[in-house]
């Protein structure tokens, strides 16, 4: 988000923290795509990801007049909605315990070298501006098969954004453990592209 | 001098600046002679925005339509 879009930001909470509702209407129209789409990637099902965005902006009413501004508002729904996403998730979910070694990555002598030479170095395509279809499933495959604890770590870091103190925070976890998981899901998922670019 | 395993187990502290000037000098020595260390770190550092791309989802226009009547409707009664 821009500058002159967390300004206008401040504008519409100013007027809705004074009972504007159109204000509020805008402020959702601005920020609900985000809200929804961090909803939709945590859960995987469109249903809870649609009542989590209301439940995101009920809340986010509610708590209007104690938002003080110090962080965008973008942040502070960001942070609600995840909130709500983990809660959600963790009422629904059956017990996940998996070691480290349960996870791909890449494989060693044991001198500690590599066994298996990447591919290629298929970075550069990451600048492409469409991802070739194909791969984007293979991706969407192995973030789901990723360990829940893993794939939330990830999804909250990499894709939504957030600090580590705030993820530290909401999984309840140290911040060595959020880095350590983290670590682990992009090697899972890098060994799941590598393995991409090796069969095509 | 790091061996690959080290390097990779560090690549995270490495890539957001870290490490310790002593292990960070012994990553790089590694990669000055490893290039399939080099490409690894590429393509770990490249990952996350492969999949932040395979990862977006947009909001069908209804879900926004049903969002905006449920608020309407919980506010109005507030």
């Amino acid at each position: 988000m821009t500058q002159t879009s967390v300004e206008d930001d401040r504008e519409l909470l100013a007027r809705a923290q004074g009972g504007d509702m159109s204000a509020f209407e805008a402020l959702v129209g601005r920020h609900e795509e985000k809200v929804y789409g961090l909803a939709l990637r945590m859960t995987r099902s469109e249903a809870d990801a649609a009542e989590i965005t209301q439940d995101t902006f009920l809340s986010a009413y509610q708590h209007l007049g104690e938002f003080r501004g110090e962080a965008a508002f973008g942040s502070w729904v960001h942070r609600i909605a995840a909130n709500n996403a983990l809660m959600r998730l963790r009422r629904q979910r059956v017990l996940d315990i998996v070691s480290d070694d349960d996870l791909a990555g890449p494989e060693f002598t044991d001198r500690g070298s590599l066994a298996d030479v990447p591919e290629s170095d298929w970075s550069q395509r990451a600048d492409d501006q469409l991802l070739h279809e194909e791969l984007g499933r293979a991706i969407r495959e192995a973030t789901d098969a990723l360990p829940e604890g893993y794939r939330e770590v990830f999804l909250l870091k990499d894709v939504e954004g957030l600090s580590y103190e705030e993820i530290s925070e909401m999984v309840g976890i140290s911040i060595p453990a959020v880095k350590s998981r983290l670590h682990r899901a992009r090697l899972a998922l890098r060994e799941a592209i590598d393995a991409f670019y090796k069969e095509v | 001098m790091f061996n690959c395993k080290e390097s990779i187990d560090s690549l995270l502290p490495f890539l957001e600046g870290e490490m310790s000037p002593e292990d960070e000098e012994h990553l790089r020595e590694h990669l000055s002679g490893c290039p399939p260390c080099v490409e690894f770190v590429n393509t770990y550092r490249a990952t996350s925005g492969m999949c932040r791309k395979a990862l977006v989802k947009s909001m069908p226009p209804e879900v926004a339509g049903r969002l905006r009547a449920y608020l309407r409707g919980k506010l109005e009664t507030k």
